[in-house]
């Protein structure tokens, strides 16, 4: 093949298709490709078909990963808020945040559709305690309705290598799950059924120990019985995590006796 | 019959990850369902993991990075579509990107980096990677039926984790060439795998 012929084809996108499906190209490369499969529903098709062959070499590798990878995952996914489905009124705005993956997984991009804005609010928010605490999946999405300023925070403990969950229970009612990692030294703190408190009292999470009495933060009692998540960051060996009834606006020591005290 | 050896295309069926399940799972776990996604989790995470570490190398890197790739299908089920290719197909898509994503933030490739890499990345190592089981016997015995520069490209950019220039600077072939390669090759295998599309 003459080589003047390969440049010609080579600014034909199409020539990549099997580069593209291996993901061995750059990132100009790929998005160049992207634009060009969005117009080309048979190039679409034709990478689907390639990444059915791509994907038996990868079954083909299969090797088990360690059995605590498997606890760490079903944990933060049961933290993990879900994407909404893409629904067919695609507004023209360029998505752009997560990288779509070809035509396929365009929808992957889509901008959030305004009757599930309330509920997409936040990224990568949380809170499956219904699968913690095996509530029906039906109302999950009632009970996931809280935006969090902290979700980047939020999801890289949930993401941690050593991320580790623990339960415990309220005095008074109440059910409270934890997802810890000592290396970031945080942890994620959710919390499902507190009982209402009188309104000259609030809620106050500590952390508590060698290193002092931190306030963590005050406790908004959230829809449907879901608390949280909130993030306590500056965990310190020998902490403990808190939680105390406090007048209202909160205490800058713990005033009340401890209604769930976690060794952590 | 052609010149070039051509083993019959394999029946297609759903292959040992039992694509059809696996996409009903994956349906069930968009609607918030625990018990599906443990289901896709034991189905699916053995090939996440293998393939992530086939590219990553480093075992405790590629399972953070098979973590992400769980519950990225956990969050993005929703966006699964079945009408574009198998569950499978989308799974190990994902996995595969994330996995070169990784390789390609993390590692400044150096020539050098490439070049002690490549030493050991070929065909011995799909040999290693494959081991007896059926699907493993089928998936050699198709990278086998290619010619080996096909090969090569695909052991380099899909094992290797190389895009189609550094395949090319490895293998000493212009780009076009390669680009060509690679797709020749997944279209070959493609056949001789029997899977739709």
């Amino acid at each position: 093949m003459r080589l003047g012929g390969n440049r010609a084809r080579g600014r034909e996108p199409h020539t990549l298709a099997g580069a593209y499906a291996m993901d061995a190209i750059s990132a100009p490369d790929r998005a160049r490709f992207e634009r060009h499969l969005a117009g080309c529903e048979e190039c679409a098709q034709e990478i689907a078909g390639l990444h059915e062959a791509t994907a038996r070499l990868a079954t083909a590798t299969a090797v088990p990963p360690s059995a605590a990878l498997k606890e760490r995952v079903m944990a933060a996914a049961a933290l993990t808020r879900q994407q909404p489905p893409a629904v067919e009124d695609a507004s023209p705005e360029a998505p752009a945040r997560i990288p779509a993956l070809g035509r396929r997984f365009r929808a992957l991009a889509r901008p959030r559709r305004t009757a599930l804005a309330a509920a997409a609010l936040a990224a990568v928010v949380v809170l499956g305690a219904a699968v913690v605490f095996g509530f029906s999946n039906g109302s999950m999405r009632d009970r996931l309705n809280q935006a969090q300023d902290s979700s980047q925070q939020i999801a890289a403990v949930l993401t941690a290598r050593d991320a580790a969950m623990m339960t415990g229970a309220v005095t008074g009612g109440g059910t409270v799950t934890i997802v810890m990692s000592h290396s970031m030294h945080a942890l994620v703190f959710t919390a499902a059924d507190l009982h209402t408190l009188p309104a000259s009292r609030d809620y106050e999470l500590w952390l508590i120990g060698p290193a002092g009495d931190r306030p963590v933060t005050m406790l908004a009692l959230g829809r449907h019985d879901m608390t949280g998540p909130v993030i306590a960051s500056g965990l310190q060996a020998g902490d403990h995590l808190a939680l105390t009834a406090e007048p209202a606006g909160g205490a800058p020591r713990p005033t009340t006796p401890m209604m769930l005290n976690i060794l952590l | 019959m052609t010149a070039i050896q051509r083993p019959a295309p394999e029946p297609a069926g759903d292959g040992p990850a039992g694509t059809a399940d696996l996409a009903a799972r994956i349906r069930l776990v968009a609607r918030g369902d625990a018990a599906a996604f443990d289901a896709v989790y034991d189905q699916v995470a053995a090939s996440v993991f293998g393939i992530v570490r086939r590219v990553i190398r480093d075992p405790a890197q590629s399972e953070e990075v098979t973590q992400d790739v769980l519950l990225e299908v956990w969050r993005n089920a929703s966006k699964f579509d079945a009408e574009r290719g198998s569950a499978t197909a989308w799974v190990m898509t994902l996995a595969h990107r994330r996995a070169v994503d990784r390789v390609r933030s993390v590692q400044k490739e150096s020539e050098r980096e490439l070049r002690t890499a490549v030493a050991d990345v070929p065909y011995d190592e799909v040999a290693e990677a494959v081991e007896s089981s059926l699907e493993h016997e089928r998936v050699r015995r198709c990278l086998g039926s290619l010619t080996e520069l096909q090969r090569e490209s695909v052991t380099l950019a899909y094992y290797g984790g190389y895009t189609y220039g550094q395949v090319a600077s490895l293998l000493g072939v212009p780009t076009g060439t390669i680009k060509t390669r690679m797709r020749d090759a997944l279209i070959r295998l493609r056949d001789c795998l029997g899977v739709p599309g």
